[in-house]
């Protein structure tokens, strides 16, 4: 530091506070007090550096507020929060230091009010799911079919009109689960197997997301032959037919006999992946000149894609505790009408009669 | 009462100004960025409040537009109404004549008080096969497509006449397009999503459904599907719709995001998790291969790589180029 005694009283007067140089300027009158600027300087003089940064900005605006300066601003803020943009302009010209304090203070109470509306939803959340699992419980125990198709036809008979083509969502479980693995995944499907074959529709899909299931198309086979004996007895057993458009696989029982119940195992491949090769072959066709652009209309895609992966279905049933497509053929969803039961997370012949009545009581107008 | 209560003075005064400050509330937690509304009932509400079909549809354009101003409120960006269905020309001929006629008549408010659309800087966008619209319609909307271009703050996405399968359609139609064009033309998922209608909107976060009907009647489609939107289905008809059933289903929204971390709730056992999840985790894997890939390979293999980076970087411009 080679600068000259001068130099310094220079320097140190732009670098020192208002607010020194305010308690300095009375003290000035005595002739002893005059030095003590200069011993203030001393103690200013190593932080030289740091003041330049400071006086750009500070770091954290938060250090120079009290409670009472933010009630000030509070105050200002919700004055013109009511009185709207007229007096919000007089008072930004005064507050432009404190704004962001104001908009920090806001944030966070903004936040805390979230924060208890969110605590009390979760309250409000558990209630619901108390009193919903309770309800199914109730369902569960009134609606159950016992293994007898009989039940199942009555519970059905009462209902004016029944889907032709049902399409239902499955998960796969971890071996861990109650009911899970793969096990308990071909429990399930031939469980809905046998109550839609006594509830007289005509196509099931099964969808499931990974498509497990198709590895296990003998044994899925004989556990639902196995069920259906169960259902039916041993001397009528319904012919099923089982078929995954995907990996192209059809398995039938009986051939020489009428097939009472299609059984279609859907995974995410034949979603979006089966458009999009869909629009490759269409595509290549068009390159070789053996389609036009202008002859892909939307029966044409319909036609294709019901060939690629089956028929709209009429009724599709979520067995999971929200409204969750996961991926689903988004072209076979237009009208199909959507059945969950909140909170629940089995598949149970009581969600599955409910989704029928549901499907009942629906009115479809294309439209109109 | 309240319809006794809203006339009194400073009534909407009080709602703008209680929307903005639950705006304010809400903008704190999750949001969705695009939302979709099916508005659904206008008709049954016209029939059993017994008014005419014609005051039915105005009513419910005016519900759309206090739920619209909420939406823009709590910071959505997006919002994709259905106006018309291509299946609605199937109605009779005087009541899709009214409704063109209210389109038309409400479009050109909105292109002559201009300022309302600049106050809120909404870019009003019309999707859908507008071939079929009546020329002077067309004429109207282009119009307002036209003036709104350059707000920048929210987008309306107006669906005028659409379907999700004439979407989807157009879509592949536009690709053949592309693909007889260029030799090496890719097609895969992102390619259909990117000559959807909706290629400028973000991913869909939220559908509602009005009217007590569970179906998604032919819209948007191949985006709601997808695991990260939630569809909420509500039993009030479109006209009866209000910002306060719009406020709870996004505090919901919000809350299972908040939560849960995923849009429709807690999920079941074996229910695929939201591909947010698995978009995190590939980016870390990405990641930690790159290291690897960077401790194991000579000077050789480094070069190697910055040429692949170099590829990667030329697709992608072509892929800006494209959009």
């Amino acid at each position: 530091m080679s600068i000259g005694n001068t130099d310094e009283t220079v320097a140190t007067d732009a670098i020192v506070p208002d607010s020194i140089t305010a308690t300095a300027l009375p003290a000035n009158g005595d002739g002893l007090v005059s030095r003590k600027p200069t011993a203030r300087v001393q103690v200013v003089k190593p932080l030289e550096v740091s003041t330049d940064t400071a006086q750009k900005h500070p770091p954290n605006s938060l250090r120079n507020t009290g409670i009472v300066s933010v009630f000030f601003w509070l105050v200002d803020e919700l004055r013109r929060f009511i009185g709207g943009g007229s007096s919000s302009a007089a008072n930004d010209s005064k507050s432009t230091g404190s704004t962001s304090t104001i908009n920090l203070f806001i944030t966070y109470f903004n936040h805390a009010i979230l924060l208890i509306i969110f605590f009390i939803i979760s309250i409000y959340k558990n209630y619901l799911y108390v009193r919903r699992r309770i309800h199914l419980k109730f369902l569960n125990l009134t609606y159950f079919p016992n293994k007898s198709p009989h039940i199942i036809r009555d519970d059905v008979n009462k209902l004016s009109r029944i889907p032709k083509r049902v399409s239902c969502i499955v998960n796969f479980k971890d071996e861990e689960e109650e009911n899970g693995g793969i096990d308990g995944l071909i429990n399930d499907i031939s469980e809905l197997t046998a109550w839609s074959v006594s509830a007289g529709i005509q196509e099931l899909s099964i969808y499931e997301y990974n498509g497990v299931i198709n590895d296990y198309y003998l044994e899925l086979n004989r556990y639902i032959n196995k069920n259906l004996k169960n259902y039916f007895g041993t001397e009528y057993v319904p012919n099923i037919s089982i078929k995954s458009p995907h990996s192209s696989k059809v398995l039938v029982n009986k051939p020489e006999k009428p097939i009472d119940l299609y059984v279609n195992l859907l995974s995410k491949v034949d979603g979006k992946p089966t458009i999009v090769e869909l629009t490759k072959t269409i595509s290549e066709l068009a390159i070789n000149r053996e389609l036009s652009v202008k002859d892909i209309t939307i029966d044409l895609i319909n036609d294709e894609l019901v060939e690629l992966v089956g028929s709209e279905p009429d009724l599709m049933i979520i067995f999971n505790p929200n409204l969750d497509l996961q991926d689903y053929p988004p072209w076979h969803i237009r009208l199909t009408e959507l059945y969950w039961e909140p909170d629940n997370k089995d598949i149970t012949y009581a969600v599955f009669i409910r989704a029928l009545q549901n499907y009942a009581k629906a009115k479809v107008n294309v439209g109109k | 009462m309240a319809q006794w209560i809203s006339t009194f003075p400073g009534y909407n005064w009080l709602l703008t100004k209680v929307k903005k400050s639950f705006g304010a509330v809400v903008r704190e937690g999750p949001i969705p960025r695009h939302v979709g509304i099916i508005m659904d009932g206008n008709r049954r509400y016209a029939r059993t409040h017994n008014i005419e079909l014609k005051e039915g549809h105005s009513l419910g354009f005016e519900s759309m537009a206090s739920v619209l101003e909420l939406l823009y409120e709590c910071g959505v960006e997006h919002a994709t109404v259905y106006a018309f269905s291509i299946e609605n020309f199937k109605r009779s001929s005087y009541e899709v004549k009214w409704l063109m006629d209210l389109a038309k008549s409400k479009f050109k408010q909105v292109t002559q008080h201009g300022e309302l659309c600049e106050e809120y800087g909404v870019r009003i966008r019309i999707l859908g096969n507008t071939a079929l619209l009546p020329p002077d319609v067309r004429k109207v909307l282009n119009e307002t497509e036209q003036i709104t271009k350059n707000n920048k703050r929210a987008t309306l996405n107006v669906c005028f006449p659409y379907t999700s399968r004439d979407e989807i359609t157009h879509s592949i139609k536009c690709i053949v397009n592309e693909s007889i064009k260029q030799n090496d033309f890719i097609i895969d998922q992102s390619t259909i999503d990117k000559f959807l209608y909706t290629r400028d909107s973000p991913p869909l976060d939220l559908m509602i459904r009005t009217s007590g009907t569970y179906r998604l009647s032919d819209f948007l489609l191949w985006q709601v599907v997808s695991s990260d939107c939630a569809v909420v289905m509500v039993e009030t008809l479109w006209p009866e719709f209000t910002p306060y059933h719009m406020a709870k289903i996004l505090l919901n929204w919000g809350f299972n995001k908040y939560w849960y971390g995923s849009p429709q709730g807690y999920r079941a056992r074996g229910q695929p998790l939201p591909r947010q999840y698995f978009e995190n985790e590939d980016e870390d894997e990405g990641e930690d291969e790159d290291i690897e890939d960077q401790e194991s390979s000579d000077r050789d293999l480094d070069s190697l790589i910055n040429d692949e980076d170099d590829t990667m970087t030329s697709q992608d411009s072509s892929d800006k180029e494209q959009k």
